[in-house]
């Protein structure tokens, strides 16, 4: 099979670790492979690389949001190759893509320990992309997950940092069970508030500890 | 309507991604004007691309249909082509009528060029498929004007597919000078959207995907040339494109075994328009190279070619095997002189840097294959660094070589092929070089 970036042929060499591991298969190439640039370890809430708490969300902890996060992580930087990546996945739609980052995803979810939940699209909106790019990516991991939100119409990319800060109601619980222990699950972290809301409305419907995991940190 | 007309005449266009609004379309669709098609067939077949491989046509779990849907990844690029996305075509195309064209060239074809140019025509007379077997210089573009002209008049609707957006962007303002009254649109990834209905067509190859039983006649430019000879899919794409029983011309300087074999009519032209020989390439060896520019040095015999070069105040291009080494060697050429430029592929600048290279703006250029083909500029010298490396087949050497000494005031360019080991291919392209000038010398 060929690489499914740059369509070269995908050596692969058998190993022992094929044999008595079912590890997800290898979709890209080692050359594609180098171009994504992995998120350090450094602030406890966000993920994000240096300091202990980042300023963002040192800043967050003096809003109404205050606690909603009680930990994250960010698997992987925005660079060039995980923006062509990115916009190959989510603009052309290229729904395989999902298994490129599916079995990292899958392990940082699973050492949480606790209840996958994605961070949905809204309806419309789902129906015209045909498919969630998050929802897909824990389909290839083979994650179990439950969606407990829903979200309203309301496009992110429009607004500014305020406006987001100020757009309260752009989840609901959709009244299925909650469990204690949560980990929200989303494509890429932003400015945060789009998880900070779904965690705030998590937490106000019986949720005690809310983590996340997002593949990329912009 | 008329506009919509137009453009969808011979073209299979995704219904969501027309540059018309979608009531205009819907009301088309609805007056039975368009017909619409699935994207993808019942045999699983993209509609677009001819594309029917289980690798490149996958499955997913589709949230508009509720259902499992396939998608082409082959053509993904030019907007997804899935089961549930609707392509449309205009019903009963529009062709155009035979009527007079200026033809506004006065430059003279040499006995060589007259004489292939009268056999293409002839072979277009009997609608039969050509190639023109002719050596990088040889001046196929101009021995193309009196059938294109010829054809054009007759109200052919005509397509130039060239396998790279620098050779449409060097061919359509020629054109379009040489055929001042005809439509001419240039069609390549990124191009913006021109109006009308197009008689000529200068495309990249893949454009052609988006094309159906469109042209009465196919010109396929560098046939040779990666991503042609390397992609059947390509190939149906050219095939899709014409109408039934129309033929292709091939035009290359290194027709593949099966092109010379496969194709019936032929003309071959061995000389440059200017009578002068090809610059035969020299070998000189440069061991390490890539130690070299790991280690950020300039290996000594390279450094000194270039030197000189800048001496002598010749412009020169420097292909490279791969963009990781051009920009490894970019900082390094540039404390040299700050007039060397890089271009490749992945470049946002490219097409402004290739525009300055062909106005002399540009001292020298580190390169990758992108500009092996289709580029002429007076007096380069050429240096290939790595030329026995897998990338450069002896096609490609050919081809980058073939730069040299293209015009008349300087018909004697150097090409020197730094290399760390000779290889077959290497070999390969410098025998061929020199049977041609041996063939056109006679």
């Amino acid at each position: 099979m060929n690489c499914y970036l740059c369509d070269n042929r995908l050596d692969l060499k058998p190993s022992w670790r094929d044999l008595f591991f079912l590890d997800p298969e290898e979709t890209i190439c080692v050359n594609c492979r180098e171009g994504f640039e992995c998120c350090g370890n450094g602030c406890r809430i966000c993920g994000a690389g240096g300091t202990e708490i980042c300023g963002e969300c040192s800043r967050w902890e003096t809003t109404g949001f205050r606690g909603a996060i009680d930990s994250g992580k960010c698997l992987y930087a925005y660079n060039e190759a995980m923006k062509d990546y990115f916009h190959q996945f989510k603009f052309l739609q290229d729904v395989v893509l999902a298994e490129v980052f599916a079995g990292e995803l899958a392990k940082a979810i699973r050492k949480t320990k606790a209840s996958a939940v994605p961070i949905p699209m809204n309806k419309d909106k789902l129906r015209k992309r045909t498919f969630s790019q998050v929802d897909s990516m824990l389909d290839a991991g083979r994650v179990d997950y439950i969606h407990l939100l829903e979200k309203n119409s309301e496009i992110q990319g429009e607004k500014t940092k305020e406006e987001r800060m100020a757009t309260r109601n752009l989840f609901t619980w959709n009244g299925n069970p909650v469990p204690k222990n949560i980990v929200l699950v989303d494509d890429m972290y932003t400015t945060g508030t789009t998880l900070r809301l779904a965690a705030k409305v998590l937490k106000e419907s019986g949720a005690e500890r809310v983590s996340f995991i997002a593949l990329i940190r912009a | 309507m008329e506009a919509i007309r137009e453009f969808l005449s011979g073209r299979i266009w995704l219904r969501d991604f027309t540059p018309f609004p979608q009531k205009e379309i819907e009301s088309a669709i609805d007056a039975g004007f368009i017909v619409v098609q699935k994207g993808i067939t019942e045999e699983l077949q993209c509609v677009r691309c001819l594309e029917h491989s289980a690798e490149k046509i996958v499955s997913y779990n589709c949230a508009k249909c509720e259902a499992v849907c396939y998608y082409c990844r082959h053509c993904i690029r030019m907007g997804r082509v899935s089961s549930c996305t609707d392509l449309i075509t205009w019903k009963d195309p529009l062709s155009s009528s035979p009527y007079s064209h200026s033809f506004t060239w006065n430059g003279e074809l040499t006995d060589l060029q007259q004489q292939a140019s009268y056999e293409l025509e002839e072979s277009l007379r009997r609608n039969r498929s050509h190639l023109v077997y002719a050596v990088c210089g040889a001046g196929k573009t101009e021995l193309l004007y009196p059938p294109l002209y010829k054809a054009l008049s007759e109200g052919k609707r005509i397509c130039i597919a060239a396998p790279r957006t620098d050779v449409v962007l060097e061919l359509s303002p020629r054109l379009k000078a040489v055929f001042p009254d005809t439509a001419i649109h240039a069609l390549y990834g990124g191009a913006t959207f021109e109006e009308g209905f197009a008689q000529l067509v200068v495309a990249t190859t893949h454009q052609l995907y988006r094309f159906r039983e469109a042209f009465d006649l196919v010109i396929v430019d560098e046939a040779d040339a990666f991503p042609y000879s390397f992609d059947p899919a390509l190939a149906r794409a050219v095939g899709k494109s014409l109408k039934k029983d129309a033929p292709i011309i091939y035009v290359s300087a290194t027709p593949s075994r099966n092109l010379l074999k496969t194709v019936p009519n032929q003309s071959k032209i061995f000389r440059r328009f200017h009578g002068h020989e090809l610059p035969v390439p020299a070998f000189r060896s440069l061991w390490n190279y890539r130690k070299s520019f790991n280690t950020k040095r300039i290996p000594e015999k390279l450094e000194r070619w270039i030197k000189l070069r800048l001496e002598k105040n010749e412009p020169f291009m420097l292909f490279f095997p791969t963009i990781e080494m051009i920009r490894q060697a970019e900082p390094l050429f540039k404390s040299i002189h700050n007039g060397i430029e890089a271009v490749h592929s992945k470049d946002e600048d490219r097409k402004e840097k290739v525009m300055k290279l062909r106005n002399g703006e540009i001292l020298g250029v580190l390169t990758s294959t992108i500009l092996e083909r289709g580029v002429t500029i007076e007096n380069i010298q050429v240096g290939v660094v790595g030329a026995d490396e897998e990338v450069f087949e002896a096609s490609a050497l050919i081809q980058m070589a073939g730069r040299a000494g293209r015009s008349s005031a300087y018909p004697n360019g150097e090409v020197v092929f730094f290399h760390n080991g000779i290889s077959r291919q290497m070999d390969k392209a410098r025998n061929l070089i020199i049977s041609y000038n041996r063939e056109g010398g006679r």
